[in-house]
């Protein structure tokens, strides 16, 4: 049962997710002037856990290191991962992802709270209050990250992380042979998503609809009249063909268009300028175009010289992908052959 | 009269001899320390704390190691921020010879800088040259042994390791201030060592555009438009003149300052028009038209000569600044005006390109003008970074210290870079001055990162992070 194989990296990402936030803080000190910054320095971030002896052979490549350690230093590390019941989605609801014209079936994600601890240590206390008072605001209690969760599916999700408390720790009392260590110990929730295994799904992308529409009152006996058929139009040119050019800069009123030579275009042709869709009504002469503009409800602009135009054709509607901005080709054919369609064969009969 | 009057508790001539057996002993059994005081730079008040210290004077004494058969504390351990070296060490000092040889120094110095000198202090550093490490102070013990013929001769140091921030360790002793040469946060700046002048060629041509003017300035040209001008004539040879608007910004005006042309065009022969394209973000009904207004007009030179366009045949090296282009002049005659110019750099430190504000009249197809680039600030770097001196850029002002300089590859390494909201980096091209050396090199690029320790993983969690995260909301903490 268990054991298909599968590995997102979800808890990896999550932890990369949440080291970021902390990777750029910075102290300063002043100068006895209370005034001229004579250093700034970026607080170093690592991740807490650490194979020994690589923390030895890279920390202290230097036996005789000649101090004890420098601070400040922030590290971070995971210290739990709990099931998050308040987020509960239904166990078996599935939803559907695309990856260009292949679908992906993928069951809803559970909800997992990882804990986190942020430790900051530093030598003085306003440093800790520094480093403290540039984190505290953004958490109210939460701050959303948005990570890519799944790359296979492309699947972003919305991650708050969740300041649960502050400790601090400063032991400056007792005898003068222990040393006053100053210590912060953040305690952060990342609320993320676990996804299980994303199987292949056997149903396709749809790209075109077809209702083949009877009248009569009989089920049996009533004969199909219309056939109407729905196809992805392309707003925007995906193969590149660069048609012609304009020869002139044109304007938002102009209607007559520069171009090269317009035997490479036909009266009806769709034509794209920079993001504007143009409709090609007439060719008065063999360099200039009469068009509609702002065609498709596409924003009228003005175009420079030398601006590429590209023809909207089959071609580019059969290059149409999911989440791009498409109409609709749309056609009805009338039918009076009384046969039905197949839509497991494809074909009429 | 309590004690017995027939004897002595110790007299001060018993009390020296024993000093001097001491301080003897010492200077045999002993071991040559360092005394480095903490001299105070920035006190923060209330929170009671120095933020700023700094140490800067050597003095050697003698000390005898009292825990003679290795440092004491917890050792090397690993801790959630790395590993820490808890080593320890006690040290007995001569309390005569501190005050004939270190007390009497400290005394005489800044009492803002130095608060107590009467003794050794908590918070000092011993450099331990056995093992080349630097102890902190963080205990003086003055009654062990416990007054011997009535006087106490020794003080007794227990010292920890150095716990390092961003301290100064300038003691002018290079084996000790060498020892946190690769220890802090260091910056790397790159260095070039020869800057080199661009050069470029004017083309003379004719049927250009000769003037423009900008009849209208428009406004809300946040972002520059595109200049449209129409195109030349169909001939053989003939160019479009290409030209781009330079926005200027006033009490919240945005509006075309000037038109700079890239290329004046041969063989116009009437009047072009000219359009300002502003640029739209967005599409459909939510699209947004950024500026409007801009209106200008030009006239066109179709007898007499004029620079249309320069070519760049060396972008140059080092420049910090746009440099300044001088075009020499016309052979004298009626109406001759000589053409102007502007250079634009990239971030590189190179001249990219040299934008026409004039193209003058009356030059000689045959004999083009000299173009003449101003040099960058530094032609040759020279000299040789010392440790630990302070450098200055010289357009900055930033001031920070050499940890390190490499001159084969013109890496400087440097540390306490005293970077400001309002200043916070080095300029690409400016010179850095060493303080002490007087080298002067040219800055190539700054990484404000530290590369070189070990510990930080800042770089290596945001690279990862680029990966995943979707940050078109930006990252609230800065962009990294």
């Amino acid at each position: 049962m268990l054991g298909t194989y599968y590995y997102h990296e979800i808890i990896r990402k999550t932890i990369i997710g949440f080291g970021t936030l902390f990777n750029q803080i910075n102290i300063k000190h002043q100068g006895s002037d209370d005034t001229t910054t004579i250093s700034d320095i970026r607080v170093p971030l690592a991740y807490g856990p650490v194979q020994k002896f690589l923390a030895r052979i890279r920390q202290q490549a230097d036996l005789n290191k000649p101090v004890q350690i420098s601070l400040p230093r922030m590290s971070f590390e995971m210290t739990s991962i709990q099931y998050d019941a308040t987020r509960k989605a239904s166990l078996t609801q599935t939803f559907k992802a695309s990856t260009g014209n292949n679908l992906k079936k993928v069951y809803l994600p559970v909800p997992y709270n990882i804990g986190f601890d942020l430790n900051i240590m530093v030598k003085l206390n306003d440093d800790g209050l520094q480093i403290i008072e540039q984190i505290l605001p953004y958490f109210q209690p939460a701050f959303n990250i948005t990570v890519n969760l799944v790359d296979s599916i492309g699947e972003k999700r919305d991650i708050p992380i969740v300041l649960e408390s502050i400790n601090f720790q400063d032991d400056y009392e007792g005898d003068f042979s222990t040393r006053r260590v100053l210590l912060y110990t953040l305690r952060f929730t990342a609320k993320t998503y676990l996804f299980g295994p994303i199987a292949e799904s056997s149903e396709g992308l749809i790209k075109k609809v077809q209702v083949d529409t009877y009248t009569g009152d009989s089920v049996r006996s009533s004969t199909r009249e219309m056939r109407y058929v729905v196809t992805p139009r392309a707003k925007k040119d995906y193969n590149n063909d660069d048609t012609s050019v304009l020869t002139d800069t044109i304007s938002t009123t102009q209607v007559l268009i520069p171009v090269v030579s317009s035997a490479s275009f036909n009266i009806g042709d769709r034509i794209i300028v920079d993001s504007e869709i143009m409709y090609v009504k007439e060719k008065p002469n063999a360099t200039q175009l009469y068009v509609e503009r702002g065609y498709e409800n596409t924003s009228i602009t003005e175009h420079l010289v030398n601006a590429s135009i590209d023809k909207l054709t089959a071609a580019d509607d059969l290059l149409v992908e999911p989440d791009d901005d498409f109409g609709f080709n749309e056609s009805f054919t009338f039918l009076s052959d009384s046969k039905d369609y197949s839509p497991t064969r494809k074909i009429d009969f | 009269m309590a004690l017995n009057p027939f004897f002595l508790q110790g007299s001060s001539g018993e009390q020296r001899l024993v000093q001097s057996l001491i301080n003897e002993q010492l200077r045999m059994y002993g071991v040559e320390v360092i005394y480095i005081p903490r001299k105070f730079v920035n006190k923060k008040t209330i929170i009671q704390e120095i933020q700023s210290s700094r140490f800067d004077d050597n003095f050697a004494i003698e000390a005898y190691l009292n825990t003679y058969d290795g440092y004491g504390g917890s050792g090397d351990i690993l801790t959630k921020f790395g590993v820490s070296i808890r080593d320890e060490v006690t040290l007995t000092i001569s309390k005569e010879r501190f005050e004939d040889f270190i007390g009497i120094f400290l005394n005489g110095m800044d009492s803002s800088e130095i608060e107590l000198s009467t003794r050794p202090r908590e918070g000092d550093l011993i450099y331990f040259p056995l093992g080349q490490r630097l102890f902190e102070v963080k205990f003086v013990e003055h009654e062990q042994p416990f007054y011997q013929l009535g006087k106490l001769y020794v003080y007794e140091l227990k010292c920890e390791l150095f716990e390092y921030e961003d301290e100064v360790l300038d003691t002018n002793i290079d084996e000790v201030d060498r020892e946190l040469e690769d220890i802090g946060f260091i910056t790397t700046l790159s260095m070039i060592g020869a800057g080199r002048t661009a050069s470029a060629a004017a083309i003379v041509r004719t049927g250009y555009v000769r003037q423009l003017f900008l009849n209208n300035d428009g406004y809300e040209y946040v972002r520059a438009p595109q200049v449209a001008i129409g195109t030349a004539p169909t001939g053989i040879g003939n160019t479009d003149a290409r030209a781009i608007a330079i926005t200027t910004s006033k009490g919240g005006v945005s509006s075309v300052q000037k038109i700079l042309f890239s290329n004046a065009g041969i063989g116009y022969s009437t009047i072009p028009s000219i359009n300002f394209v502003s640029q739209v973000i967005g599409s459909g009904s939510t699209a947004i038209t950024i500026g409007t207004g801009a209106a200008a007009t030009c006239s066109i030179e179709t007898q007499g000569y004029g620079v249309i366009s320069i070519s760049i045949n060396d972008g140059g090296v080092g420049y910090s600044t746009n440099p300044i282009v001088t075009i020499s002049g016309p052979s004298v005659g009626i109406g001759t005006s000589t053409a102007r110019a502007e250079s634009r750099i990239n971030s590189s430190g190179i001249v990219t390109s040299i934008l026409i504000s004039d193209p003058g009249f009356g030059y000689d197809i045959n004999n083009p003008p000299v173009i003449t680039i101003s040099n960058p600030e530094t032609i040759t770097g020279v000299g040789t970074y010392r440790f630990n001196e302070i450098v200055i850029g010289q357009r900055s002002g930033l001031r920070a210290r050499v940890k390190s300089w490499d001159s084969d590859d013109g890496t400087l390494k440097v540390s306490f870079v005293g970077a400001s909201s309002t200043q916070p980096y080095f300029y690409p091209g400016e010179t850095i001055t060493g303080q002490e050396s007087g080298a002067i090199f040219s800055v190539k690029s700054y990484n404000q990162n530290d590369i070189y320790d070990k510990y930080s993983q800042n770089d290596e969690i945001e690279e990862e992070a680029d990966l995943i995260l979707d940050f078109s909301e930006s990252n609230p903490f800065g962009t990294y």
